[in-house]
């Protein structure tokens, strides 16, 4: 009869007779019940691989993975279970230790509160017996492989990534002393357990301790990686919302494109105007267009305003182009056409109508100047709009500056 | 009856996405930076309870699985060259029915394309993600309204059906900022797990009347739970080719058919006589909406067909263009996509597409190609 407590399963090992993974296996076992797991407090997360056969063998929870992921996985476990009484192992190869390296870093480099257990057997047992990225030069050599790279020590890379504990086991009366060392460390723990692949690798644990080296063990004193909660807001509650204070003389849909120079202005003049339209009564759409250099080079705003509402947020062919530098100007050329109303910068050579708003505004409010005073040329709504938004923002002197320059300006001409 | 004030924004369908997820039930927000999901990222970092910056693609939907498993609603937002390193990821987390959001803003491709030009090309490569002809479900928002209810759909489906749902969506959609007034959301439910009632005979994955088996969570302290990526039988072990495993697998198809109907979401515009139906999706539908209205106005008669739950497929969707001779699809991908999905290549003078690559389908150009 199953004992309540049990860890092992009664079920009758899978594998090959010899095979380093039933030492492993029941190792790990003795090493909960000793430490007094019950099994609905640990998850064995497994891979694939000869390793993957684990899940059957324990009565706690099981999760089986994907090649070379489970170390991923566990963390994710880890993490989402947020709860130091339950203990987390994940069991794997040294082939999926090998496609799956990034996540072992990964879960050490945050040192989250996790056993990884690699049973290496040197080679890719499942699929025929061929080399891993843990083959060592030795092993290789002996199976008549003509290679002699270096294999990935993770025992010295995770320690280097932050674990907490990282081992290397090749002698099989230190295992249970080493996984209980592991499990019960806070952090990240890995251990590196030698295992005989009877089938295609090594038949003898003393030839495979050869091929291994002497056992290691690696401590850190790093803080558990946790994941950070935060205390949130609705993305609502910062919006700023505008009733409708006058009735713009609009009549068809408008698109208006301002061009510009990154730092510019140009995409907060563009909202600036949006968000004027909507008191005014409009409904407005607003995007921008950068290199992905977002430091340099041109800056482009669309604006679509209309009395109706718009579906359609795409702009071939704009009425009106505001442009305050030839980067700008260069990039939105091509869409003007012979009816397109243009205001472009004196400081630009365009046979287009100049107004020097750079020289009033300054290069950061220039955009803006330009949007003001198209709007007072055009009388679609009031400038003071404009005002109204900007009101409260944390550039708000500066932007006044930039709507008032060219505005009063006009009134002095 | 008073009047409710308006709620007038500038605002862009990431955050209304991003929030309807939370207030959905969303608990955990994993990512990895990529345009046209920028934003995502950025309003996920600012409202999700937890988030986490994942090294690459693969570990996202992995570390979303590990947390699924423990009970969790995770979200993730991508784009194509993400997905097609979380495809493997995904059918391991429909394999072992792990609830989760996955958010796919399109873009221009091939491979890295153009990641500031919107598209629609992304549909056939997640018809066919799941290995071995199992649909994934997918919802494909044409509206902010539309972002708001389907991001919360997204959830309740992931949840009750135990699977992982993606939100597709558009760079045009989710970037562009537009005025729109708050109080066109409906309020929204949070989802929650339904708690399994017979502990007793519980088995990971039973199968039972609703197809979807019941749910706990690893680490519990009721039952001893198991999730399997590879074939399993109804105790999440390992079986191969036993009529338990086969028929587990294949449960996985029927829980979606079972349920469709709760799923199933499309707008439709029929007028009494109609010449032609426009069917659409996603960010084209926007452009359509002034096509057809502009061409009722000049008294044509057309019937438009918004289709927001794109797979599986509902039969209401094949009902409606059955009843029409001449039928226009319209969407901003080379082939037709949505229109192979429901016919294959086959074409003929009732099926027709609008389509376009690398630009805005803009109204002229469709009511251009409608007219032709």
């Amino acid at each position: 009869m199953k004992n309540s407590n049990q860890i092992l399963s009664n079920i009758k090992m899978p594998f090959c007779p010899g095979c380093g993974h039933t030492v492993c296996v029941r190792s790990v076992a003795k090493t909960l019940t000793n430490l007094g797991y019950s099994p609905k407090d640990v998850v064995i997360v497994s891979d694939i691989g000869c390793s993957g056969l684990v899940d059957p063998l324990f009565e706690t929870h099981t999760i089986h993975g994907l090649h070379g992921r489970a170390p991923a996985l566990g963390l994710g476990v880890t993490l989402g279970l947020n709860n130091s009484n339950k203990k987390v192992i994940v069991i794997q190869g040294d082939g999926g230790a090998t496609i799956g390296l990034q996540h072992i870093l990964e879960a050490a480099r945050r040192n989250v509160n996790m056993t990884l257990i690699v049973l290496n057997n040197l080679l890719y047992g499942m699929t025929g017996g061929q080399m891993s990225g843990m083959s060592t030069p030795e092993f290789k050599s002996l199976k008549q492989v003509n290679d002699t790279t270096a294999p990935y020590n993770i025992v010295n890379l995770t320690a280097e990534a932050g674990a907490s504990f990282s081992a290397k086991v090749t002698e099989i009366s230190k295992f249970d002393t080493i996984l209980n060392e592991a499990i019960t460390s806070k952090g990240f723990s890995l251990v590196e357990m030698a295992s005989l692949c009877t089938s295609h690798g090594l038949k003898k644990v003393s030839a495979l301790k050869n091929m291994l080296g002497e056992s290691v063990v690696y401590k850190n004193d790093n803080p558990v990686g946790i994941s950070i909660k935060n205390n949130s807001a609705s993305l609502f509650n910062s919006l700023q919302y505008f009733t409708p204070r006058v009735d713009s003389i609009l009549k068809k849909p408008l698109g208006i494109i301002i061009a510009g120079s990154a730092g510019g202005g140009v995409q907060t003049a563009a909202k600036i105007l949006a968000q004027a339209a909507i008191l005014a009564g409009l409904n407005a759409t607003m995007k921008g267009e950068y290199p992905i250099t977002v430091g340099t080079g041109f800056s482009v705003a669309e604006v679509i305003l209309s009395k109706q509402q718009i579906h359609y947020t795409g702009l071939e062919k704009p009425h009106v182009v505001l442009a305050v530098t030839n980067e700008g100007f260069k990039k939105v050329a091509d869409k003007i056409e012979k009816n397109t109303v243009v205001y472009t910068d004196k400081s630009m050579e365009t046979l287009y109508k100049t107004e020097p708003f750079t020289k009033l505004a300054g290069k950061k409010g220039a955009a803006l100047s330009a949007v003001a005073y198209w709007l007072n040329e055009t009388k679609l709504f009031p400038v003071d709009l404009l005002l109204k938004v900007i009101n409260g923002h944390k550039n708000e002197v500066h932007l006044e500056k930039a709507i008032n320059s060219v505005t009063l300006e006009t009134v002095i001409a | 009856m008073k009047k409710t004030a308006s709620k007038n924004v500038i605002i862009d369908a990431s955050r209304i996405i991003t929030e309807a997820l939370v207030q959905s039930g969303a608990d955990v927000f994993i990512g990895y930076p990529i345009t046209p999901s920028n934003l995502f990222y950025k309003y996920a970092k600012e409202r999700f309870a937890e988030f986490l910056a994942g090294p690459d693609e693969i570990s996202v939907i992995q570390w979303m699985s590990g947390y699924a498993a423990a009970g969790k609603i995770p979200v993730t937002a991508t784009a194509f060259p993400g997905l097609a390193l979380m495809a493997e990821s995904i059918n391991m987390a429909y394999m072992m029915e792990l609830p989760m959001v996955i958010v796919v803003t399109q873009r221009l491709g091939p491979s890295t394309g153009s990641a500031t030009a919107g598209a629609q090309g992304d549909l056939k490569f997640i018809d066919g993600i799941i290995s071995g002809g199992f649909p994934l479900p997918v919802f494909s928002p044409s509206s902010f309204c539309d972002a708001w209810k389907l991001a919360n759909q997204a959830v309740k489906t992931a949840v009750q059906l135990r699977t992982p749902v993606i939100l597709l969506t558009s760079k045009e959609m989710v970037m562009t900022q537009k005025s729109f007034d708050l109080n066109n959301l409906e309020t929204i439910t949070k989802v929650n797990f339904e708690k399994p009632k017979d502990v007793e005979e519980y088995l990971p994955y039973k199968q039972t009347i609703s197809k979807v088996p019941p749910f706990f969570p690893l680490g519990n302290d009721k039952v001893q739970t198991r999730f399997n990526s590879s074939t399993h039988s109804e105790d999440g072990l390992i079986e191969k080719g036993t009529a338990n495993s086969l028929a587990n697998t294949q449960r996985l198809k029927e829980k979606f058919e079972t349920r469709i109907v709760e799923y199933t979401h499309y707008e439709l515009e029929e007028e009494p006589n109609a010449e032609a139906l426009v069917v659409t999706w996603g960010i084209s539908a926007e452009a359509t909406r002034d096509v057809v209205n502009n061409l009722r106005i000049n008294n044509k008669k057309i019937s438009l067909l918004v289709v927001k739950t794109l797979i599986p497929i509902p039969k209401i969707i094949y009902q409606i263009i059955e009843k029409y001779n001449k039928v226009f699809f319209v969407e901003e991908n080379l082939s037709g996509m949505y229109k192979e999905l429901l016919f294959g290549k086959f074409t003929s003078e009732k099926i027709r597409v609008i389509s376009s690559f690398g630009t805005n389908l803009s109204p002229a150009e469709i009511e251009k190609q409608l007219k032709n």
